[in-house]
C-alpha cells in the first residue's frame, strides 16, 4: 500500500497547436490522477487524529486512576507500618482487607478502561486502512461517496443533528469513520449549556484543565463570568461577589477590562437599559457560550474549527466560478447554475485560467488537440466530432444549433487556439 | 504520502498500549500479592495481638512494596507510551496537512441555503427518511417540497426495477415533446423494452397489438426500428437463440434507467450528479492549491479576505468543465462581451484588445504572434463559444 508519489501541479494546457501524442496524454493523465488522489489523503488529517485524541483521553483517564488507588493504597500501608500507637490485630486485617478489595475494584476498572482503549486503537486502524484502500481503482467511486458522507456527517454533528448524523453513518456503513460518540461528549454539555446549566460546561473545564490551560483558553473564565451574571440576575448580590473573589480574580490579571465589564453590572440591574450591560443579560449569551465550547472541544480534539462541508464547499465554488456561471445560458450540469450556490458563492473570488479550455455546445465534450473547434461562416463554434456526425447524418450540411443557420460542411475553418 | 510510514508508527503505538495496559494489570496484581501474604502471615502468628510481631509484618510490606515501586513503574510506563504517543503525532503533522481550514475565508455563509442543499442532496440521492429527519432537525419545513419531484422520480425507478415500465411510459408520454426538442428517444426505446417484454412473458398477438397501438402511428419515426421488432415475432419464444438475442441483456434496464433519470433530472432543470457531489468533488481537486496559495501568498486576512479572482490557476479534470472560457494567448485575460476573441485569416484567435492593440490602427495590417501571415482589423470574425 505504498502511495509515495510525485506531485504535479501543472497540467497540460490543452488545445495546444503542436498536439502531444494521445499515449502520453493517457499516461500524464492516469499519473496526474494519482497526484491529485495522493494530495488529496493529505487533507485528511482530522480522520486520523480525532481517534487518536480520544485514545489518548482513555489513556491519560486509566493512568489518572492507577495512580490514584496506588497513591492512597501506599499510602494506608506506610501510615499503618509507621503509625507508634498499637493497633489492634483486627483493625489491620479490617484495613488490609478493605485495600485489597480496593486493588480488585481497580482490576475491574483497568479491564475495563483497557477494553476501551482496544476500541479505540481498532478504530485509528480502521481509519489508516481506510487510507490506504484509495489505492484499489475498482473501488475508486465508493471510495469517493464515503468521503462525500463522512463530510456530510462531519457537518451534521457540528450542527447538532444528532439522529440525522447517525442515520447517514449507518445508511453509508460508515460507522468506524466517523466520531459520532466524541460528539455525544459534547452534546451533554452543549444541552445543558441550552437549558442555561453551567454545571456539566464546568466540568469538561475542570477534566481538561492542563490541555485548555496549554492552548490558553479563555473558555472557563466566560462560564465563570456567566455564572456571575445569573446571580446578578436573581439580585444576589453578596453572592455575586464572593463568587467573582473565588472565581473570577485568578482571571483578573490577562482578563482585566472584560472582568471589570461584567462586575460592573452589579451598579445596574437585570432590567437595565444601558445598551453596553443590557446584552450581558441576553439569552445570546448563552449561545455564544456554545459556540465557544464547540470551539474549545474541536481544537482539542485535532478537529478543524469550521465544518469540513464549508471549507470544500468554498473551495469547491471558487474553483467552479466563472463570469459565465451567472448567466441564463449557464449549463445546468454546473452547480453554479442553481440559486443556492450562486448566493453562496457571490462573496468569494473567480477562478483563473492560464490556458483556454473550451467546451462544445452541442456534446458537452471538451474541445482540445483529440476534437479540435471549427468555426461556422456565422462564427459560431463546435467540436469537430460532433460537426462530422451531424453532417453525417445530413448529407454533408451544418445546421447552427443556436441560430439555425446552414451550411456545408466544406465551409467550416479550423480554429488554433492555445 | 507514506502510508507504510504512518502505520508502522501506529503499530508501536498500538504495542505500546497494550504493554503498558498488561503491565498495569500486572503491577496491581503484585501489590495485592504481598498484602495478601502480609494478611496470611498475621492470620498464622500465634500470639494474636503481638505488637512488635505485627509491626515487624506491616515492616516488611511496606519494604517489599518499596522494592518493587509500583509508582515509579507505572510512571515509566505512562512516559514511554506517552513518548510513543507524541512520536506518531508528528509523523501525522508531517504527511497530512495540519490545519485545511487556513484557506477559508470569514463570509456569509448562509445556513439556511446550505440546509436546503443537503436537504435536496438526500431527496435527490432516495434517501427519504433521512431527508425527513434532517429538516425536521435543522427546523427547515419548506424544504419538504424538494421532495416531490425525486418521490417520483425513485417511483418510476423503482417500477423499473421491478421490469413495470407503466409509469416510466406515462412519464415519457406526457413530456414526449420535451424529450423530442432535447432529441432523446426515451419513449422509443421503453416502447421497444416493452415489446420484448410482452414477446417474452405474453402472447405474440398482445406483442402484435402493442406495436400496431404504440409504434405504427409514429412510423415514420421509427423506420429502423419496427422492422426490427417485427423480426423478433418470428422468433417468439426461441428470442435468446435469434439474432436480436441482445435486446433480453438486463443491462437495457440498467441503461434505461440511467437514461431516464437523466432526462427527469433534465427536464427538472437540474443536473444529472447532485450539485453538491460536483461542487465538494471540486473543493477536494483545489483545495491543496488554495492552501499552498494561502501560505505561499502571506497575505493579510483581509486582503484574502477581498480578492476577487484567484491570482493562480486551480487545475479541475474534464468532469468539471461546464463552460467555454477563451483565454488570450497574448493579454492572458479571459474573454468576455466587451472583448471577444477573434478569429485572424491563419486559423489563430486573440481576444479583440489584443488584436486592436497589435494594428495600432484599424486599417494596417498586423502580423499574427504566431505564424508570418499577416492580417488587417477587418478580416478578423468574431468567434462564439
Amino acid at each position: 500500500m505504498d502511495m509515495a508519489v510525485d506531485m504535479a501541479i501543472d497540467a497540460a494546457p490543452n488545445g495546444d497547436a503542436s498536439a502531444a501524442a494521445p499515449a502520453v496524454a493517457a499516461a500524464h493523465t492516469s499519473t496526474a490522477r494519482l497526484a491529485q488522489i495522493a494530495e488529496s489523503l493529505k487533507l485528511e488529517h482530522q480522520l486520523v487524529r480525532v481517534p487518536l485524541e480520544h485514545l489518548k483521553k482513555t489513556i491519560r483517564s486509566n493512568y489518572r486512576l492507577a495512580e490514584r488507588e496506588f497513591t492512597a493504597v501506599l499510602n494506608s500501608v506506610a501510615e499503618a507500618s509507621g503509625s507508634s500507637d498499637s493497633r489492634s490485630m483486627d483493625e489491620t486485617l479490617t484495613r488490609l482487607s478493605s485495600l485489597v478489595t480496593r486493588l480488585q475494584g481497580l482490576k475491574r476498572k483497568l479491564e475495563e478502561g483497557g477494553k476501551v482503549e482496544n476500541v479505540q486503537v481498532q478504530r485509528c486502524r480502521a481509519r489508516l486502512e481506510h487510507l490506504g484502500s484509495v489505492a484499489d481503482a475498482d473501488k475508486l467511486d465508493d471510495w469517493k461517496d464515503a468521503r462525500l458522507n463522512r463530510i456530510l456527517v462531519d457537518y451534521l454533528l457540528r450542527m447538532s443533528y444528532y439522529d440525522s448524523a447517525k442515520n447517514l453513518a449507518e445508511t453509508a456503513d460508515i460507522q468506524e469513520l466517523a466520531d459520532i460518540d466524541v460528539f455525544f461528549e459534547a452534546k451533554r454539555v452543549i444541552e445543558s449549556l441550552r437549558n442555561k446549566d453551567l454545571a456539566p460546561a464546568l466540568v469538561w473545564c475542570a477534566e481538561n484543565k492542563p490541555r485548555l490551560k496549554k492552548s490558553k483558553s479563555k473558555l472557563e473564565f466566560q462560564l465563570r463570568l456567566q455564572e456571575f451574571i445569573e446571580l446578578v440576575r436573581a439580585n444576589e448580590h453578596m453572592k455575586a461577589i464572593f463568587y467573582a473573589r473565588r472565581y473570577l480574580a485568578p482571571w483578573a490579571a490577562t482578563n482585566m477590562k472584560e472582568m471589570q465589564r461584567v462586575v460592573t453590572t452589579l451598579a445596574f440591574r437585570h432590567n437595565t437599559e444601558c445598551s453596553i450591560y443590557k446584552v450581558l443579560f441576553e439569552p445570546t449569551q448563552w449561545d455564544y457560550l456554545v459556540e465557544q465550547f464547540k470551539q474549545e472541544f474541536c481544537r482539542l480534539f485535532g478537529m478543524t474549527n469550521e465544518p469540513l462541508l464549508n471549507i470544500y464547499l468554498q473551495a469547491g465554488l471558487t474553483a467552479l466560478k466563472t463570469p459565465l456561471c451567472y448567466k441564463e445560458a449557464c449549463s445546468k450540469e454546473d452547480p453554479l447554475s442553481q440559486e443556492g450556490f450562486r448566493k453562496l458563492a457571490e462573496p468569494l473570488p473567480f477562478s483563473k485560467l492560464h490556458h483556454s479550455k473550451l467546451v462544445c455546445y452541442i456534446s458537452k465534450k471538451p474541445m482540445d488537440h483529440e476534437n479540435p473547434p471549427l468555426v461556422l461562416p456565422n462564427g459560431h463554434v463546435y467540436s469537430t466530432k460532433a460537426l462530422e456526425e451531424m453532417s453525417r447524418q445530413n448529407d454533408g450540411r451544418i445546421t447552427c444549433p443556436r441560430t439555425g443557420e446552414v451550411c456545408n460542411f466544406t465551409e467550416l475553418v479550423k480554429a488554433f487556439i492555445s | 504520502m507514506e502510508l507504510d510510514l504512518i502505520q508502522d508508527a501506529f503499530d508501536r503505538v498500538s504495542k505500546k498500549q497494550k504493554l503498558s495496559s498488561s503491565k498495569t494489570q500486572q503491577l496491581v496484581r503484585q501489590i495485592e500479592h504481598e498484602i495478601e501474604q502480609a494478611i496470611m502471615k498475621m492470620q498464622s502468628t500465634e500470639n494474636a495481638t503481638s505488637c512488635p510481631e505485627l509491626k515487624q509484618i506491616l515492616a516488611d510490606l511496606k519494604n517489599k512494596l518499596n522494592e518493587f515501586s509500583p509508582m515509579n513503574q507505572l510512571e515509566t510506563l505512562q512516559k514511554d507510551l506517552n513518548i510513543t504517543l507524541g512520536k506518531y503525532v508528528k509523523v501525522t503533522e508531517k504527511s497530512f496537512n495540519p490545519d485545511i481550514s487556513k484557506a477559508y475565508r470569514n463570509v456569509d455563509f448562509d445556513p439556511h441555503i446550505v440546509n436546503q442543499i443537503i436537504a435536496s442532496h438526500f431527496y435527490r440521492q432516495g434517501l427519504f427518511d433521512l431527508g425527513d429527519c434532517f429538516i425536521s432537525e435543522a427546523n427547515e419545513p419548506e424544504a419538504a417540497a424538494l421532495k416531490t419531484p425525486f418521490l417520483e422520480m425513485y417511483g418510476i425507478l423503482e417500477s423499473m426495477r421491478r421490469r413495470n415500465l407503466e409509469l416510466a411510459l406515462n412519464w415519457a408520454s406526457s413530456h414526449s415533446e420535451w424529450l423530442a426538442q432535447n432529441g432523446s428517444n426515451l419513449e422509443l426505446k421503453l416502447h421497444q423494452l416493452q415489446f420484448v417484454e410482452i414477446l417474452q412473458n405474453d402472447s405474440v398477438q398482445n406483442a402484435l397489438s402493442y406495436v400496431r397501438k404504440h409504434l405504427a402511428p409514429n412510423a415514420s419515426a421509427h423506420k429502423v426500428e419496427i422492422p426490427k421488432l417485427m423480426g423478433c415475432l418470428v422468433w417468439s419464444g426461441k428470442l435468446h437463440k435469434s439474432p436480436y438475442a441482445d435486446l433480453l441483456s438486463p443491462n437495457h434496464w440498467e441503461k434505461l434507467a440511467d437514461e431516464f433519470m437523466q432526462q427527469f433530472c433534465s427536464c427538472l432543470g437540474q443536473s444529472y450528479q447532485s450539485p453538491l457531489s460536483i461542487a465538494i468533488a471540486a473543493g477536494i481537486h483545489g483545495l491543496p492549491t488554495l492552501l499552498k496559495l494561502e501560505s505561499v501568498m502571506a497575505v493579510k486576512k483581509q486582503e484574502w479576505q477581498a480578492m476577487k479572482q484567484l491570482p493562480v490557476p486551480i487545475d479541475l479534470s474534464k468532469d468539471f468543465q461546464f463552460h467555454s472560457i477563451f483565454v488570450c494567448p497574448v493579454l492572458r485575460e479571459q474573454g468576455s462581451d466587451e472583448n471577444p476573441p477573434m478569429l485572424m485569416p491563419c486559423g489563430h484567435v486573440l481576444s479583440k484588445q489584443s488584436i486592436v492593440k497589435l494594428s495600432k490602427s484599424s486599417t494596417r495590417p498586423f502580423k499574427c504572434p504566431y505564424c508570418p501571415l499577416e492580417a488587417s482589423v477587418a478580416q478578423c470574425r468574431q468567434l462564439h463559444f
